[in-house]
Order: structure tokens, then C-alpha cells, then sequence
């Protein structure tokens, strides 16, 4: 479980951690999407990789980060 | 129809992602964890109750002490003398107080006989009384001596360990002045910081985990408290006595912190703690 990172007795928050691994998730789904040629099911795509970006990162967040 | 289908898949991602966005957000604003927590112990200030110089020191930096152990002995020279005196003092009033009761009791004889007039024999028995009272007072002056003399020693009031000493033999203690501190085993807590934002969602009975900074040791605990108030420096008055009230900008507010104490459960015996550590604190959600 992912708490905070300390780097030399500095603290960071766990998203700058987990907002680079939700945006490589993105990315890596935009991908895989643009094999497959489904990217011409999406209406506007730039709306839906935000979107896939958000829930990337809930999922991460709710996985590693600081559960309640 | 193709049109309608990719327009659904977007509107139903972007519909999901609003839902996860709310969800991150509630979970960082509202979720009762906080970074802010320090580790807190009992401590005790050692005094002495008696003035003089320290002439034994028992204990040194951060030792170790059981309650009752020597902490270090004040010059009780001065205080034998007390005693020695206060013994003297008893001595002479119970002579003084045989002399008055065997007056009084010898005129009482003689009133019988009417020998005496009722006003000295009044007058004896006023003085015996008064005697009686100067021994009563001789025996609780001997008693504070005693006092005095056994408190030249000073003992560990309580297990803990010796912090921050600054004592040396040969230092003047001075009554009532605290001389060294010593902090109680077994009473560490942590406090936690929770902006007011979250205080809601706390309440005692609450079971938290604990990162100390640096460490993926975790320490478990329970929520014992929630203080009931802070300063609030709006209330604070000048010379004139009237209020300081702080200037805001009016858009942004900052939440303040509330203290919550948690109690911690036993925690392993290698594990360095301090008072003063810092430790982050998540509780359990209901």
C-alpha cells in the first residue's frame, strides 16, 4: 500500500506516482485501441482519452493509494 | 446509427470518468487521513521539593529509571540541623507542658480546700492548654523536618526514562524549581492533525494505522479523542483589550487542524520511538 513517497525526508503525494502510471495506461490503451482500428468507434477522441485517463487514475488511486 | 453507437461510447466513457473524477476528489478532501502527526509522551518534571546543592547525581543521560529509584540527593546538611533543632524544640515543650499540667493539676488539689482563687486556678489551666498546643506545634514542626530530610533524596515518581538532563553535582536546586524530566514508559499516543474538513468522519472507537516518516513499519492504534477546542486568534485583544481580528481573503480559507488523539497499541520492542516523531495517520472508513 502506497502512503506517501519520501524522497531525502521530502514527502510527495502517491499521484506523482500514480498519475504517471494512469496516464501510461492511457497511453498504452490510446495504443492498442489504434492496432485494433477501433479508434473509429470514438466520437471525440480527445474527450475519451481524458476520460479513460480519469478512470485509469479512480482505479489506481482505489488499488494503491491511501485507503481510507 | 454508426454515428449514435460512437457518440454512446463516449458519453458513457466521459459519464464513468465523471463518476471516478468525483470519487478521487471526495477521496483526497474528505477520506480522514492526515500526514500531520506527531508522536506525544506523559512527562514528568522531576522538582525538589527542598533547596540545597546537589551532591549525588544517580543517573545519566537517558537512563533507564523504575519508580522510586534514586534521582539525585540534595545537600541535607542544613536539613540535619533542622531536624536536630526541631527535636530540641519538642525536648523543651514537653518539659514545659509537664511543668504547666503538674501546676495545674497540684492547685486543683488545693481548690478544694479553697485555697486558691478560682482565677488562678483558671489562669493555670489556660497555661497548661497553652502549653499542650506549643508541644503539639514542636511535634509538627519535627514532623517537617523529618519531611525536609527525607525529601533531600529525590526518587523517580513514576518507570520512564531520564530525558534532556542538565543536572551536574554541584548545582544549586532550588525548590519547586523543575530539575530534570523523565519521560513515563508506556505513554506514548500519537496526535493527529485532521483538517476540519474531515473531523466529520472521526469519532472515538475509530481504528487508525500509522507510518512513521521514513519507515513501512506500520503501527496500529484506536481514536481516543477529539479535542473540544483551539485558539482562535480573532479573540486575542491588544493593550486596549480589544479584539485583533485577522484580515482574510475573502475566496480562500484555509481549514484548520484539529487535534485527535489515538491511542497505540503495543508496539514491537525494536522499534525506535520517540516523542516528537512524525507519523502519518489514516483511519478506517465506516
Amino acid at each position: 500500500m502506497l502512503h506517501e513517497l519520501g524522497l531525502g525526508g521530502m514527502l510527495f503525494s502517491p499521484l506523482v506516482a500514480l498519475i504517471p502510471l494512469a496516464f501510461g495506461l492511457m497511453l498504452a490503451t490510446r495504443l492498442a485501441l489504434h492496432r485494433m482500428n477501433w479508434r473509429r468507434f470514438i466520437w471525440k477522441p480527445a474527450w475519451f482519452d481524458v476520460g479513460v485517463f480519469v478512470c485509469y487514475l479512480a482505479l489506481v488511486v482505489h488499488l494503491f493509494g491511501n485507503q481510507g | 446509427m454508426g454515428k449514435l453507437l460512437r457518440i454512446g461510447i463516449t458519453l458513457s466513457v466521459l459519464a464513468v470518468a465523471i463518476l471516478a473524477g468525483t470519487w478521487v476528489w471526495h477521496h483526497y478532501l474528505y477520506s480522514p487521513w492526515t500526514r500531520d502527526g506527531r508522536i506525544q509522551a506523559d512527562v514528568v518534571t522531576v522538582t525538589p521539593d527542598v533547596s540545597g546543592w546537589v551532591t549525588n547525581l544517580a543517573v545519566t543521560h537517558h537512563e533507564s529509571v523504575d519508580e522510586g529509584d534514586l534521582l539525585f540527593t540534595v545537600d541535607d546538611t542544613r536539613y540535619q540541623a533542622a531536624l536536630t533543632e526541631a527535636r530540641a524544640q519538642l525536648a523543651r515543650q514537653k518539659s514545659a507542658l509537664e511543668l504547666a499540667r503538674h501546676q495545674y493539676q497540684r492547685r486543683k488539689a488545693l481548690s478544694g480546700e479553697r485555697a486558691i482563687s478560682e482565677e488562678d486556678l483558671e489562669t493555670y489551666r489556660i497555661q497548661m492548654q497553652s502549653a499542650k498546643a506549643d508541644h503539639d506545634l514542636a511535634k509538627a514542626r519535627l514532623k517537617e523536618a523529618r519531611i525536609d530530610l527525607e525529601r533531600t533524596r529525590i526518587r523517580a515518581p513514576a518507570d520512564g526514562t531520564i530525558s534532556n538532563l542538565s543536572l551536574r553535582e554541584g548545582n544549586y536546586a532550588t525548590r519547586g524549581q523543575p530539575a530534570l524530566s523523565l519521560i513515563q514508559d508506556g505513554s506514548l499516543y500519537v496526535t493527529g492533525y485532521f483538517e476540519e474538513t474531515k473531523i466529520q468522519r472521526i469519532h472515538p472507537g475509530q481504528k487508525a494505522t500509522m507510518t512513521l516518516m521514513g519507515s513501512d513499519q506500520t503501527l496500529t492504534g484506536t481514536v481516543t479523542g477529539i479535542a473540544r477546542g483551539i485558539a482562535d486568534a480573532n479573540t486575542q485583544g491588544n493593550d486596549q483589550l480589544l479584539p485583533e481580528v485577522q484580515q482574510v481573503f475573502n475566496w480562500v480559507r484555509l481549514a484548520q487542524r484539529i487535534p485527535v488523539e489515538v491511542a497505540l497499541d503495543p508496539v514491537p520492542d525494536e522499534l525506535n520511538l520517540s516523542a516528537g516523531m512524525t507519523v502519518s495517520i489514516r483511519l478506517k472508513a465506516e
